[in-house]
């Protein structure tokens, strides 16, 4: 599979009060349409991911407003949700929409808004993104229920707490240094012990806070980029999407791991390449924990070891593999249905040669990005490259 | 969350239970929102199968930041509970302080008041308290909460 | 005759500072009440109830009947006794009963039991009449529930005896429709507890022959210490009411006071052991003989009523505004 990339924009990732829901998604959508060379006329087809906005902003449709106000009407919108994979998905159904031959010029986008309401309230409204009649009514909540998980991969592993924190200190080390990131600033183990609990064992450092933000990528035939030589020639070449459990209770670390691992097997045959051959990795990681078990789930290291690379080095920028140089989900925040499609923003970035000074990894060539949703019900692999 | 009164009366009288779905197929027992799929074998009939009440935690978390309907518990455990009958499930573990909770404690169900439905009623549901009783003398073996399924094969 | 065959007790675990609301709203006096004994948010007279009942049934699902008796039922429109059953997973046809208006209802129960012909009746008195602020410094508002097992065929360890009652029109603790809170005058419940139960026992005593001061306790319902202390004008002994008292330790435990002191007593009693249950609420009194003939298993109430982990009043606030904000 080719898909060209043609153009690429996204919102900064932070609270973002005099901005509405509408105001991001036409941001991100203009910034990737300027970035591409295109006018609103070119796209022949809107995908518009985004999660909560019947709760967040007491407003549905949301596909069928941006593509109103980006000014892409008579060409159809529609809204793409799949959890926390959502903008991975709004990607993947970009990708099919060219790889099929129907359509030249598709945008993907992801949004969510996410601060009109208080914590309390957002955090009833995500955990609709899983069970909160059956399995969220015992209490539980994401970050409470991600936290289960992190206590059966330490207990399962001998895994501490304070292994665990080396993940968030990498990922905070980077954010510092991303200008668009929510969570700007550097932080040691001890400070990521010392924070304050969220759910045993997580702690506020290892949880990603709650932000809005857009992000938008203008996708073509690969003949079109390819005619355009002054471009960068980043081209999508893997796209592979698989589904998981719908609850935390049944869920085991094998399951997680099988998550990442059964689309990613596919994703790299699609591509032709192996997990040696990449350069940069974008992994969901709203909690911290989730980090490695993608790095695991991605072959990038055996199970019970993905903690490792961010205490020893090889997944940070000049690592063997460098893991969120973007400073992750952790410091970008996780606006819903952005995220996937802010992954893919931030592998291209590096791929071109234009993300900021400090995160840029040398000569990447070939990057992924990893995106999942619910309480491990979506796992969605994306590959990219960069030719020439 | 939100319910109507409609959804209250589905769902409503089913919660004041403790029961697992058995699947007739493999005779495994699933958690009791498995109505139509058993999670062992994907076997798509399954009956309510009485729990006793009993089991220990497996797996547990302590909830600081609450969702609306257990605003003022707070900090409160949420527990993977493993009943003795072999099904796992997930549930508050109240009247304890989180610090003396640990993977192994013994706890037993009881009935409390769970959360106000929009427009419904009061949901009652079973929650744990921790049980000074031992463990009955014949348990079912305790399932590993890791390795159910092989990992991935490469194709 | 209707026996008692088992019997249950839950007292919540959670004890509120008394001396310290009193002192924050700036009331007087030395706190009547060591303790509150509080509901966490998430119980209520329903769950207590829960609790209790399945002490009394140990597993038992053969009932007849269910009566439930409480001052304070989380819902209207429903009845208390029926979803009690159906949590409990009671069989079905059972008989289902909700008493209300005052705290005599459980005695009431008894009586009712012990006419219905449908084999063992489970009959609980469970209770939790909030106060808010200052008002609770008064009303030492707790919350308990007791459940007894009766049945009328088979013989258990205590017989049912005779009943006398009485009622007066007094003003003294009352509420009206959906009110959030109970209205009352202490002064006037303390004389007309006394003026009401001295008859009962009076009368009681013409029907059964056995004095006041023969019984081997008194399980009075108690809404304050005054009340306890006005007992001795009615024949009663200390030695009589030491080991049933406590509302100084835990509160007024409302429609399941005067079961809680029976718990109490029949915790105590032996085989030949008499006891006599005393109950008034809203100018009513019911005077309850009760004859043990074996000794029965207890519940040991005595430890439930002074175990308990203390709560901090700002806890206990808390927990208030948020019933408060969701009734119960």
């Amino acid at each position: 599979m080719r898909v060209g990339v043609l153009g690429i924009g996204k919102t900064p990732h932070k609270i973002q009060h005099e901005k509405s829901l509408k105001d991001l998604a036409v941001e991100a959508g203009r910034k990737a349409l300027h970035d591409a060379g295109v006018s609103p006329s070119d796209i022949q087809m809107l995908y518009v991911g985004n999660v909560g906005s019947v709760g967040f902003n007491y407003e549905n449709s949301t596909a069928l407003m941006v593509a109103h106000h980006l000014g892409v009407v008579p060409a159809g919108a529609v809204r793409v949700e799949a959890a926390c994979g959502t903008g991975a998905w709004a990607l993947h159904l970009g990708c099919v929409a060219i790889a099929s031959g129907l359509y030249d010029t598709v945008m993907v986008m992801g949004c969510e808004k996410m601060n009109d309401l208080a914590t309390v309230e957002g955090t009833s409204i995500i955990a609709q993104a899983a069970d909160s009649k059956e399995e969220y009514f015992s209490g539980l909540t994401f970050p409470s229920g991600t936290a289960l998980t992190a206590r059966k991969y330490m207990q399962a592993y001998g895994v501490t707490e304070e292994d665990l924190a080396h993940t968030s200190v990498k990922n905070h080390y980077y954010g510092a240094r991303n200008p668009s990131a929510h969570l700007r600033f550097e932080c040691t183990v001890e400070e990521v012990m010392n924070s304050a609990k969220v759910a045993d064992p997580l702690k506020l450092y290892e949880v990603c806070p709650m932000t809005d933000a857009a992000s938008a990528i203008v996708l073509c035939r690969p003949e079109i980029l390819e005619a355009q030589q002054s471009r960068p020639q980043v081209y999508v070449t893997a796209t592979s999407m698989g589904s998981g459990t719908w609850y935390q209770a049944t869920d085991s670390l094998d399951d997680g791991y099988n998550l990442f691992a059964r689309p990613a097997a596919r994703a790299y045959e699609m591509a032709g390449v192996t997990a040696k051959d990449i350069d940069v990795a974008e992994i969901y990681n709203s909690f911290s924990i989730q980090e490695p078990l993608g790095i695991e789930g991605l072959g990038f290291a055996k199970q019970g070891q993905g903690w490792k690379g961010a205490k020893d080095g090889s997944t940070w920028l000049d690592g063997k593999i460098a893991v969120n140089l973007s400073g992750g989900l952790l410091c970008k925040g996780h606006p819903l249905g952005a995220t996937g499609a802010t992954q893919a923003v931030d592998v291209i970035e590096q791929l071109r040669g234009t993300a900021p000074e400090g995160t840029q990894r040398a000569d990447a060539q070939i990057g992924i990005s990893a995106c999942r949703g619910g309480p491990g019900s979506v796992g969605a692999i994306h590959i990219y490259q960069r030719e020439g | 969350m939100t319910v109507s009164a409609i959804e209250f009366s589905r769902l409503g009288p089913s919660k004041l239970h403790l029961f697992a779905m058995k699947c007739s197929k493999c005779k495994e027992l699933s958690p009791w929102w498995e109505r139509s799929h058993c999670y062992k074998c994907g076997h798509d009939t399954l009956t309510e199968f009485e729990l006793a009440g009993t089991g220990e935690i497996t797996n547990y978390t302590v909830v600081y930041y609450p969702p609306r309907e257990f605003l003022g518990q707070e900090p409160y455990v949420v527990g993977h509970i493993l009943m003795d009958e072999g099904v796992t499930l997930p549930a508050p573990v109240m009247g304890v302080n989180p610090a003396d909770v640990e993977v192994g404690t013994r706890v037993a169900a009881t009935l409390r008041r769970m959360k106000l439905g929009h427009e419904g009623d009061i949901y009652y549901s079973y929650k744990f308290v921790v049980d000074d009783e031992p463990a009955p003398k014949k348990k079912a073996p305790a399932k590993k909460p890791t390795a159910r399924r092989a990992p991935a094969k490469k194709k | 005759m209707a026996t008692l065959t088992s019997y249950g007790a839950y007292v919540p675990q959670y004890r509120a500072p008394l001396g310290e609301i009193q002192k924050f709203f700036g009331r007087p006096g030395r706190p009547r009440s060591r303790a509150l004994a509080t509901p966490g948010l998430d119980e209520d007279t329903l769950t207590m109830a829960f609790e209790a009942a399945r002490e009394a049934l140990k597993g038992e699902r053969g009932v007849g009947a269910v009566i439930t008796a409480t001052q304070a039922p989380p819902f209207a429109l429903r009845k208390l006794s029926s979803t009690l059953a159906r949590a409990l997973r009671l069989d079905d046809g059972a008989v289902h009963i909700d008493l209300g208006a005052n705290a005599t209802g459980l005695l009431d129960a008894f009586r009712i039991a012990a006419t219905l012909d449908v084999g063992p009746t489970l009959v609980v008195a469970t209770d939790h009449l909030v106060s808010y602020q200052a008002r609770v410094a008064d009303v030492l508002s707790a919350g308990a529930a007791t459940a007894f097992l009766v049945d009328p065929r088979t013989s258990g360890f205590a017989t049912l005896g005779q009943q006398a009652r009485v009622h007066d029109e007094v003003f003294d603790v009352w509420m009206l429709g959906r009110e959030q809170e109970p209205r009352f005058r202490m002064e006037v419940l303390f004389n007309a507890y006394a003026a009401a139960t001295g008859r009962a026992v009076t009368a009681l005593e013409a029907i059964t022959d056995r004095p006041t001061g023969r019984y081997t306790s008194i399980c009075p319902s108690q809404p304050h210490p005054q009340v306890l202390r006005g007992l001795a004008r009615v024949g009663a002994k200390p030695e009589q009411i030491a080991g049933t008292s406590f509302v100084g330790d835990i509160g007024n435990v409302g429609a399941a006071s005067v079961g809680l002191a029976l718990c109490l007593g029949l915790d105590a009693s032996r085989k030949g052991s008499n006891l006599l249950a005393l109950a008034y609420g809203g100018g009513e009194a019911v005077a309850q003989d009760i004859s043990v003939t074996s000794k029965p298993k207890g519940v040991d109430t005595r430890s439930k009523i002074d175990g308990g982990e203390p709560i901090a009043v700002g806890t206990y606030y808390r927990w208030i505004e948020g019933r408060q904000q969701s009734p119960h």
